[in-house]
């Protein structure tokens, strides 16, 4: 039965030693069937009892989340078993915790030393690409001017500084790297602050180095400032502290600069097999967490999950216990108290846990079991809402009506096939897939609904092959039954012809499978279509609905609600029956009376009357004026009957409305009056023991807030009547709504070529 | 009608920061986090807000400096966030928002060159939001005039400046000046930007804006009872835009005690109010603690009206307030030091 309704489920009462808690809800956590109430809501998050078990729980989480980030930096894949480790127990906690602490130690030391080295080695690279380009400045300087003039001097264009200083003058120089989009505002600086007064040359360092602090690949260039005085210079360094350009030491002699760069490189080579050595521990340290990090994170991620868990539960006086209150499916009883006496052994408790159903009035949760299969079909019902506990599952129903329902908008066999491949792949590779953890939405929005695609491709399959659409073609299987009864010179010399099915060029017999592949060349294809399509379209919708509100019939049997039968389930066939089934039953009428190859006027094309026009003046008492040919009416009685249907449809509106609340109404004046009047009774003979028990019994019962009981009269009127509302305004609109599934069709059908 | 046409630029980033403003503290929050006895449960507590995760990579123990950065960084990223969408106005309204956090940074590092202070040390400290290219050398001036030469006349804040240039050296003095007649400059800047804007913004921005301006007026006069600032000086530190201007300000300007201060908040119904219970004395509030209260009232009455930029300003104040607010209970909690824990002021 837990098919089609939510599981029976009941309120238990779980008594732990608190030394088993932990490995019971454990074992309770792999089976996953019971949903724990939370037992302290006034408590803060801080202030329970498992507080600081959580805490390290989130201290080591941390933990591994720096190395996952490391071993992602580093590029090492992390194994991925797929293995669901037990959570450990909570001796192990702190050999976790140790391992992790110790991993981190390791991997930030060895980080700081890598940081230092590469550090070392920017340094050095930058000091190696000064040298370099600083050559190209002093070398440009001296290959311009051959004379033997100072190159210092020729460096400053304007005369007048040097004259000023009667004579040659030495020049001072600072040299450094700076990020290269510094450069502009750098150089604005420079100008402002120094009025001019010094030059700077620059040039860009190709290859980007790595910033040892964040190890992001950044570009810099070289610079070089001449100045001239203590003053000026003190400013320079300044403004290149400011900007955090690095300066390093130049030697102005070419020849201390080609050694100096020699030891340069030597002390790179030497760095760089340090840095080697450094990456290699770094990996290796790497390498043997990435094999457990996933391992790790799920027994974390368990041991914090149950110390949540622990946490909702209340402690009895005596601390010696810990009391939980859970909903259980009561199907599942047996399992759970196999997996509570596991958990008792793992702890190697001698007290067995007690597991007690407690009676309550409150409405327990609606928990529908499903599988692979049913899943993605029940989240679907679930996205529009839950229903009530043991309320009727729409959800089985959907595995059929929902891909029927898309098919008919989409029907075409090879957008089908195309479609069904797919999932077909997904549902087979399943396994691979599910372990692959794709964290992208759109793809679990696909893999989460593989089956239903599945379903959806091949239901369009089959009404693509109704519609004798693929890929917007015709298949002509059977061979059409039309053919072609005009000679040549007539085809050849007009554009288009009528083929009359009331010749010869009908065979007077259907296509054997759905359309007949003819109509792919008709001009009239589609309006053709329409109208078949339109009707089909409002067929489905009313059978659709009709199954919809029988469902309810079925809930109110199921929880013995004769009120709601009578005054609700009713009425509402009725007004659906009365009104747009038998729209769908003219429509049969028409299909059977009128026909094209008939020679009585009054049963051909020419009086054969539209149906919705039928149906609009159903509805406003108005009689259809045909023409004089034709009968005013498609059978006999057809005008009083319709007015009859109509007017008792529109009684049942105010019977859905009303009935039901007044007769709630009335059931409580009546009751009320004989409760007051059982409790003088009782309290004047003071001996009824029955009514008694009873009566200490609802005390003992807290009474829960869900209670529906004491609901306000008005409250029910209100309620009534927006389900009422609903009711009759959904009934139209829906109906006028599925004329989507032909317009969609259509839309399908037309896009497609 | 500019209400109609709103939405096309400005009706996301309203949105968002609606949003964002969903997920400042409230009333029952703080309830909860002044009853933590250690940072961790703080933390704990503020794991189940919107602040979310933005402490789980800290490493225990934690610090309260540490809680004040990520308060802040997490602020910064949300308003940067918001910045790098905008199109103009909003973006010159937003970067009008960052000026003042400019002018805060300026004074910081000259205060803290003027102590000798190494610059590398002062970077940290700045708020981010008034970081500029610049900043970071501004060791480099010794006056005034240099200051704008050098570093500032490339900064937005160089139209503010103009009148500072005249100061002769910067002493301890005249860095406080210079702040005051920068920000003086700035807020009648802001307060004619919002005007020209015209509309809800207008409305909404120019009342906190006109208190912002009073404000400071008021504690300019309170801050000058004993110093070598004088009266005439005085004067042209008030920015001219608030409720006060002209005769409140003409009569701060003779005040010479707090007494004097508050016969002229006498005279303004709002600020009578502020001045009526505060105190130095235990168990009242400051003045400045009731001046962020009005503040925090003006800024939540902001999101009161819709279309308008005025949430942009508000819910950057209020954030920060939320800042301030956490940092003081956080505070107290590790200095143990529960009796003026509750000296936070609500928002929500």
């Amino acid at each position: 039965m837990s098919l089609f309704r939510s599981e029976d489920m009941a309120l238990c009462q779980l008594f732990l030693q608190s030394e088993a808690a932990y490995s019971c809800v454990s074992e309770l956590g792999e089976l996953g069937l019971l949903q724990f109430r939370d037992l302290n809501p006034d408590v803060n998050a801080f202030q329970r009892k498992f507080v600081n078990e959580v805490r390290r729980c989130d201290e080591m989480e941390r933990k591994l989340r720096y190395l996952e980030k490391e071993i992602r930096k580093d590029g090492i894949p992390m194994l991925d078993t797929g293995e669901n480790p037990e959570a450990p127990q909570p001796r192990e906690m702190i050999d976790l915790e140790a391992t992790f602490e110790k991993l981190e130690n390791e991997l930030r030391e060895v980080n700081q030393n890598a940081e230092a080295l590469k550090r070392n080695y920017l340094e050095l690279t930058e000091l190696k690409h000064i040298l370099r380009k600083t050559q190209v400045f002093f070398d440009e300087q001296e290959g311009g001017s051959s004379a033997t003039e100072s190159m210092t001097r020729a460096l400053i264009p304007d005369d007048s500084i040097a004259r000023q200083a009667a004579g040659p003058v030495q020049l001072g120089f600072v040299a450094g790297v700076i990020l290269r989009e510094r450069i502009p505002p750098f150089e604005r600086m420079l100008w402002r602050a120094c009025r001019g007064n010094v030059f700077l040359r620059q040039a860009e360092i190709e290859t980007p180095l790595e910033d040892p602090a964040t190890s992001d690949q950044v570009h810099k260039s070289v610079f070089i400032i001449f100045f001239q005085g203590d003053q000026l210079k003190s400013r320079v360094k300044k403004i290149c502290e400011g900007f955090r350009a690095t300066l390093y030491p130049c030697p102005e002699a070419p020849s201390d600069r080609r050694e100096m760069a020699m030891g340069v490189m030597t002390r790179i080579e030497d760095l760089n097999t340090v840095l080697n050595q450094t990456q290699d521990h770094r990996h290796r340290v790497l390498a043997a967490a990435a094999k457990n990090i996933t391992n790790w994170f799920i027994k974390v991620r368990k041991i914090k999950a149950i110390y949540h868990t622990l946490n909702l539960f209340n402690l009895d006086v005596t601390q010696k216990c810990l009391i939980a209150e859970c909903w259980v499916p009561t199907e599942d009883l047996e399992q759970i108290q196999l997996a509570l006496r596991r958990g008792t052994e793992r702890s190697g408790s001698s007290v067995p846990p007690i597991l007690n159903r407690m009676d309550t009035l409150e409405n327990p949760p609606t928990y529908n079991k499903t599988n692979k299969f049913t899943s993605g079909f029940q989240h679907l019902v679930d996205a529009y809402g839950v229903a009530s506990y043991r309320e009727a599952n729409p959800a089985p129903y959907t595995i059929i009506t929902f891909p029927f329902l898309f098919a008919v908008m989409f029907g075409d066999l090879g957008h089908g096939i195309l479609m069904a491949s797919f999932a077909a792949y997904l549902v087979i590779k399943e396994r691979t897939l599910g372990a692959k953890k794709i964290q992208s939405d759109v793809w679990n929005i696909f893999f989460g609904g593989r089956y239903i695609i599945l379903l959806m491709g091949l239901f369009s399959m089959y009404t693509g092959m109704m519609y004798n659409d693929v890929f917007s073609k015709s298949l002509n299987i059977f061979g059409s039954n039309w053919r072609n009864n005009y000679d040549e010179s007539t085809l050849m010399n007009s554009k288009a012809l009528q083929l009359d099915p009331n010749s010869t060029a009908y065979f007077k017999y259907p296509y054997p499978f759905g359309l007949d592949p003819i109509w792919q060349v008709a001009e009239n294809k589609i309006i053709f279509l329409n109208s078949y399509k339109m009707k089909i379209s409002i067929i489905f919708g009313v059978f659709h609905m009709l199954f919809g509100v029988l469902l309810s019939l079925w809930n109110h049997v199921y929880f013995r609600d004769r009120l709601a039968i009578m005054c609700e389930f009713i009425p509402q066939i009725i007004f659906m029956c009365f009104l747009f089934l038998y729209m769908v039953l003219l429509m049969f009428i028409k299909w059977v009376n009128y026909s094209a190859d008939t020679i009585d006027v009054k049963a051909g094309p020419y009086c054969a009357p539209s149906i919705l026009i039928t149906f609009i003046n159903m509805v406003l008492f108005k009689s259809s004026k045909n023409p004089d040919v034709c009968d005013d009416w498609m059978y006999a009685g057809q005008g009083f009957l319709q007015k009859l249907l109509v007017v008792i449809a529109l009684l049942c509106v105010p019977v859905m409305l009303l009935a039901k609340p007044i007769m709630i109404m009335r059931a409580r004046k009546q009751h009320q009056p004989l409760m007051n009047a059982g409790h003088t009774n009782n309290a004047a003979e003071n001996g009824d023991a029955g009514y008694q028990l009873d009566d200490s019994m609802q005390q003992v019962q807290p009474v829960p807030a869900h209670h529906d009981e004491e609901e306000d009269i008005t409250e029910i009127f209100i309620h009534q009547g927006i389900h009422t509302i609903e009711y009759v305004l959904g009934s139209v609109s829906h109906t006028a709504s599925y004329l989507r599934l032909w317009a969609l069709s259509l839309a399908h059908a037309r896009k497609s070529p | 009608m500019l209400g109609s046409f709103f939405n096309i630029d400005g009706g996301y980033l309203e949105g968002l920061c609606r949003g964002f403003k969903c997920g400042i503290l409230k009333q029952a929050d703080y309830l909860n986090l002044v009853q933590c006895e250690t940072l961790e449960d703080l933390k704990l507590h503020l794991q189940g807000t919107d602040y979310g995760n933005f402490l789980a990579n800290e490493p225990s123990p934690l610090a309260v400096s540490v809680i004040d950065d990520k308060l802040r960084e997490k602020l910064v990223i949300e308003f940067q966030h918001m910045r790098n969408h905008a199109v103009e106005p909003l973006s010159t309204f937003l970067d009008f928002i960052t000026y003042s956090y400019m002018i805060d940074n300026i004074i910081l590092l000259i205060t803290g060159t003027l102590h000798q202070r190494p610059i590398s040390e002062l970077i940290p400290k700045c708020h981010p939001l008034g970081s500029f290219e610049q900043m970071e050398a501004i060791h480099v001036a010794a006056t005034p005039a240099e200051l704008y030469n050098a570093v500032l006349v490339d900064t937005p804040l160089a139209p503010f400046f103009v009148d500072c240039i005249s100061e002769q050296d910067l002493d301890e003095m005249n860095i406080e000046i210079i702040r005051n007649t920068l920000y003086k400059a700035y807020l009648e800047a802001f307060f004619a930007f919002c005007k020209d804007l015209g509309g809800t913004t207008a409305e909404s921005m120019c009342e906190i804006l006109a208190f912002e301006a009073d404000r400071r007026a008021i504690i300019i006069t309170i801050n000058s009872f004993g110093t070598e600032l004088t009266k005439d000086d005085r004067v042209k530190l008030y920015p001219k835009v608030g409720k006060l201007y002209p005769d409140g300000l003409a009569a701060l300007a003779r005040a010479d005690d707090y007494e004097q201060v508050k016969a002229v908040a006498e005279y303004y119904a709002e600020y009578r109010a502020l001045f009526e219970g505060a105190g130095n004395n235990p168990g009242e509030k400051t003045l400045e603690d009731k001046f962020f209260e009005h503040e925090v009232r003006l800024n939540v009455n902001a999101f009161l009206q819709q279309f308008h930029f005025g949430v942009f300003y508000s819910y950057l104040k209020l954030k920060e307030q939320e800042c301030r607010n956490v940092v003081w209970i956080a505070e107290c909690v590790a200095q143990k030091h529960r009796t003026k824990i509750d000296n936070y002021i609500p928002i929500f």
